[in-house]
Order: structure tokens, then C-alpha cells, then sequence
């Protein structure tokens, strides 16, 4: 029934799919006389060795880079990816489009590098449930599909922001797409005395310096467009979460005059309608334009396969030497919807996804994981229009304490900001945007 | 005589067999290490991106690191990131880097 299903309607869905995806029935009968025949020391015949699957949920900046990284590195592994986009909208630079210098377009990925370079399967589809014991995936329209192993990299969900509904006054275009487009509608139709307002959540979130920079960024472009306007910063947190020497001379002296900044004001209540924030610091009231961050936890999937049991049941525990849950061992969970002592950002979500596909297919293979891996932390932040500054870190693996550990000497941002990073950047992007995605 | 040759023939072709099964499940030493550079040089080395690493030596790449370590080249972003390396990560991931044409 689900398989007609799948090959009247869902045939759309699939991308020429190379090898027929295996239904979770087909495989029950095939599992035990593969797991039979795998430890042979036989020669295998030219058709090949039954090859393993693994499927990967979320096609963003963790997900596409595993889904490639395995088939480049893993010749004996199947890779299906599903993503309930048929495209990706890059969140990293996305804040550019706030400001007119940059389309949604020019940040618009698709899968067919991954498809026809590395031969995954690429389904438009929603999961639906994932059984961590059988292996499982069930999808909305393409049925149930069994999997070896499985990697979770379902990004961010949002909290709810009390009193906000389903307004669509408050933006938080931090999922890059029509929220961004609505966010830039919205500051250009500000009057040029208006308040705009940005608020930033409690850590962990996406993107440490990311609500700083766009501060920065829009900070810049009021100066231009808007005068006489006033950006009002509400900072969940005491203070700067990163990059504190740049982001605090760019915030009190180069935009002194447009940003008001206060800390320690996470947001408890907020009124659409009079376009006003209510928060631990005070209530602040006539906004223009409110761009709400809210507070972050993982990809709902996470919590709904029970496996969000860390930062307070918000996101992932896994072992960084694998990324596997610490609670499901044959379950992966990258980027931003693991809790590790690393960043939630695009360019080590890359990274990690790296260290989990290596293991992947060491593991399947009967091999220990790199009992040493290394990832590192790379970003740009726009400080105006036209500089930016960096901030990096290398991390090694600590087997003491099992955490991923920031090296002293390589954690550093630049001193300052100018226009060669800015160039840089646009560098930075193209390539981390080709690794994870042609 | 011609059969025992035969099954010897055959025995070391499985031998052959296998331990290239074994040696292509076993991830080249140095690769994972040197992903670390995809980011930002291109998958393999081979952009788009900053310098192309594909085509260079070991010694030259592992040269170029060290000068960056050391600070000779600055304190920019590269320095910073060589830094975060033990040099036998460098001396590894420098020769795999040199497998890439």
C-alpha cells in the first residue's frame, strides 16, 4: 500500500534514484542473511558487497556535509538525505539581506550536486517518527525506510515567545528565508526616526556572534537610510557572548550613537499590537521594528525520538569522537542540535559532520573511531557595510574529560576590523558553501 | 603441479583480495585531520577558496604551517589555526594534503 503510494505520487519526490530505496519490510527479511554473510572472508563477487545505509535527516549546513562526506569517503555506504526543502536558504551572510546586499537567492542552495556527484538519495519529505530500536524512519508521503545508521541534523527549533501568536510583527528571521525577506521589508518601511529593536537569547543559540554583528550590521545602515533612528539591543544575557573587544568598541564607540544596549534583559512578554517588550531589564514600548530572537533548543525530531537529554532537555548529548546520542548508539546527531562544548554554527557544523562520517564508516566497518579528532571554528562578522572582523578556534579532543577542547593558542579573533576581512569573507563563504554542498 | 600452482595462485589473489578490502576500510592516515582546511581551501585542497593545497608537496605545506605557527606570518586567522595543531597533527595531515594532485 505505502510502496503504490510511493510510485504513483511520491516518484516527484525522488531524484532518479540510483539504487531502489529499501523498504523497512524488504529489509527484515534480507537483515539477518546480510549480518550472515558480511564477516566472510570470501572474496566478494563483482556486483559487490551488500552495502550499508545510512540516512541522514536535515539538509543544512551538518547534514549535506555528512550525506557527501560519507559516499566521497565510505564507497560501501548508502546514502539517503531527507530534507523537507528542495532547497536550502544559507542563514550564514543572510543578515546581508536586511540591508540590500545580498538576495535570498544568492543564498539559495539546491541538492543536485549531492545527488548527481555522489550518488545520495535526495527525498523532499517530512519525518514523521524515528524508531531507534528497529531503525526506522517514517516519512509523511514516501512510507517507512530502514537504516543502519541514522544521523539527526534537524538544526533549531524556536521557543515560544509569550504574547507574539502567530503575528508576523516580530520577525526572527534566524532561519533564513521569507522571515529575512519579511525583517528587510519591515526596516525599510521604518520611518527615519524610528526604533528598531533586536533581542538576543539565552546561550546556547545559533551563531555566538551572529546577533552582534547583525546589530552592527544594521547599526551601519540606519546611520545611512534612517538617520535618525535609534536600534535598541536587549541581551538575554550579562554580556557579550564572544568576540567581546570588537563587539563592545563597535557597539559603545563606532554605533554609540545609534545602538542602546542593555543586558541582562531576557524577554518574558510581548505585545504585537502596541509593539512592545516586556523583559527582566524593564519594558520597552513603541518599537517600529522588533526583531525577535527567540530562545533555542533542538530540531523537534530530537525531543520526539527522546533523545534531547542535555542543556535541560533543549538539545543532544553525543559522544564527540562519533556524534552518536549517548543514548542511541547507531543514532548520529550533528550541528547545532547537539550539546557540545563546541559552537552552534554553520562552518564546524561542517567539521563535525566530517569527524561523524569518518566514524561512521570506520564503525561499519568493524574499526574504532580517530580516538583524536580535530575540528575548528571559523567566522566572519560585519562590523559595517563594508569590514568585518574574525573569530576562530581550533578544537582537540580531550580524553579525560571526553569533551571537545578549545586550543589556548588558536582561540583568537582579529584586532579590530577592516575591509580585507570583509573580502575574505565573501571567500570564507563560497568555499564552505561548495564544501558542504557540490 | 599445475593445479597446486593453480590454488596458490588463487589463494594469494584472495589474500590480495582481502587486504585491499581491509586497506579500503581503513581511512588513509592524515585525511580526516586535513578536512579540517576543506572549509576554507576546498574539498581535497582543491578549492573554491583560498590557496590551492592540492599540488604541493608535504614539506612545502608543512613548512608553510610551521611559518604560521611560529607567527613569522602575522596574527591573522591561518596563524591562528596552525596554532591549534600539534606539529604531528601538521607532519600528518601535511602528508596526506601531498597525496592530492
Amino acid at each position: 500500500m505505502q510502496r503504490r503510494n510511493f510510485l504513483t505520487q511520491g516518484s516527484s519526490l525522488l531524484m532518479a534514484a540510483t539504487t531502489p530505496l529499501v523498504w523497512a519490510d524488504d529489509k527484515k527479511s534480507k537483515s539477518s542473511e546480510i549480518r550472515k554473510t558480511r564477516p566472510s572472508p570470501v572474496p566478494v563477487a563483482a556486483s559487490g558487497p551488500a552495502k550499508s545505509r545510512v540516512i541522514v535527516i536535515g539538509g543544512g549546513m551538518a547534514g549535506a556535509t555528512v550525506a557527501k562526506y560519507l559516499r566521497l569517503w565510505g564507497d560501501a555506504v548508502e546514502v539517503t538525505l531527507i530534507e523537507r526543502s528542495a532547497t536550502y536558504t544559507s542563514n550564514i551572510m543572510s543578515s546581508l539581506v536586511l540591508t540590500g546586499q545580498r538576495s535570498i537567492g544568492s543564498l539559495t542552495y539546491r541538492y543536485d550536486a549531492l545527488f548527481n556527484a555522489y550518488g545520495i538519495q535526495v527525498l523532499t519529505d517530512e519525518v514523521t517518527e524515528i524508531d531507534p530500536v528497529k531503525m526506522t524512519v517514517r516519512l509523511a508521503r514516501t512510507g517507512t525506510l530502514y537504516a543502519d545508521r541514522i544521523v539527526l541534523a534537524p538544526g533549531i527549533d524556536f521557543d515560544e515567545v509569550p504574547g507574539l501568536g502567530n503575528s508576523d510583527r516580530m520577525p526572527h528571521a534566524w532561519k533564513a528565508g521569507p522571515q529575512t525577506t519579511l525583517l528587510a521589508k519591515q526596516l525599510a518601511a521604518m520611518p527615519d526616526n524610528g526604533l528598531a529593536v533586536l533581542t538576543i537569547p539565552k546561550t546556547p543559540y545559533r551563531c555566538p556572534p551572529g546577533p552582534y554583528e547583525r546589530a552592527c550590521l544594521l547599526a551601519d545602515w540606519l546611520k545611512v537610510r534612517k538617520p535618525r533612528a535609534k536600534l535598541l539591543v536587549l541581551d538575554a544575557n550579562l554580556d557579550f557572548v564572544t568576540e567581546k573587544d570588537n563587539f563592545s568598541r563597535a557597539f559603545l564607540d563606532l554605533h554609540g550613537s545609534v545602538i542602546e544596549y542593555h543586558t541582562n534583559a531576557e524577554v518574558t512578554q510581548v505585545d504585537p499590537a502596541t509593539m512592545s517588550i516586556t523583559t527582566t531589564a524593564g519594558t520597552f514600548k513603541g518599537a517600529h521594528v522588533v526583531n525577535m530572537i527567540p530562545r533555542q533548543r533542538a530540531g523537534s525530531l530530537v525531543a520526539k525520538t527522546g533523545l534531547a537529554n542535555a542543556t535541560e532537555g533543549r538539545f543532544a548529548a553525543v559522544d564527540p569522537l562519533t556524534y552518536a546520542s549517548t543514548l542511541a548508539s547507531r543514532i548520529h546527531i550533528i550541528g547545532d542540535a547537539s550539546a557540545t562544548t563546541q559552537p552552534k554554527a554553520g562552518h564546524i557544523a561542517n567539521q563535525e559532520a566530517k569527524v561523524c562520517a569518518d566514524a561512521i564508516i570506520r564503525g561499519l566497518a568493524g574499526l574504532a573511531p580517530d580516538p583524536a579528532p580535530v575540528t575548528n571554528s571559523a567566522c566572519y562578522s560585519t562590523i559595517t557595510m563594508s569590514q568585518a572582523s574574525w573569530l576562530t578556534a581550533v578544537f582537540q579532543y580531550d580524553p579525560v574529560s571526553r569533551t571537545m577542547k578549545p586550543a589556548a593558542a588558536s582561540s583568537a579573533a582579529s584586532v579590530g576590523w577592516n575591509q580585507d576581512n570583509f573580502d575574505q569573507m565573501n571567500t570564507w563563504f563560497k568555499a564552505l558553501m561548495a564544501d558542504s554542498f557540490a | 603441479m599445475q593445479t597446486r600452482l593453480r590454488i596458490l595462485a588463487a589463494a594469494a589473489l584472495a589474500v590480495g583480495c582481502l587486504s585491499t578490502a581491509a586497506q579500503a576500510q581503513t581511512p588513509p592516515n592524515g585525511r580526516l585531520l586535513a578536512s579540517n582546511c576543506f572549509q576554507c581551501h576546498g574539498t581535497n585542497g582543491k578549492g573554491p577558496g583560498f590557496d590551492r593545497l592540492a599540488g604541493k608537496s608535504a614539506s612545502e605545506i608543512y613548512n608553510e604551517l610551521r611559518e604560521f605557527q611560529s607567527g613569522k606570518e602575522g596574527d591573522g586567522i591561518m596563524a591562528r589555526h596552525a596554532m591549534g595543531f600539534t606539529d604531528a597533527q601538521l607532519r600528518s595531515l601535511s602528508g596526506w594534503l601531498a597525496t592530492q594532485r
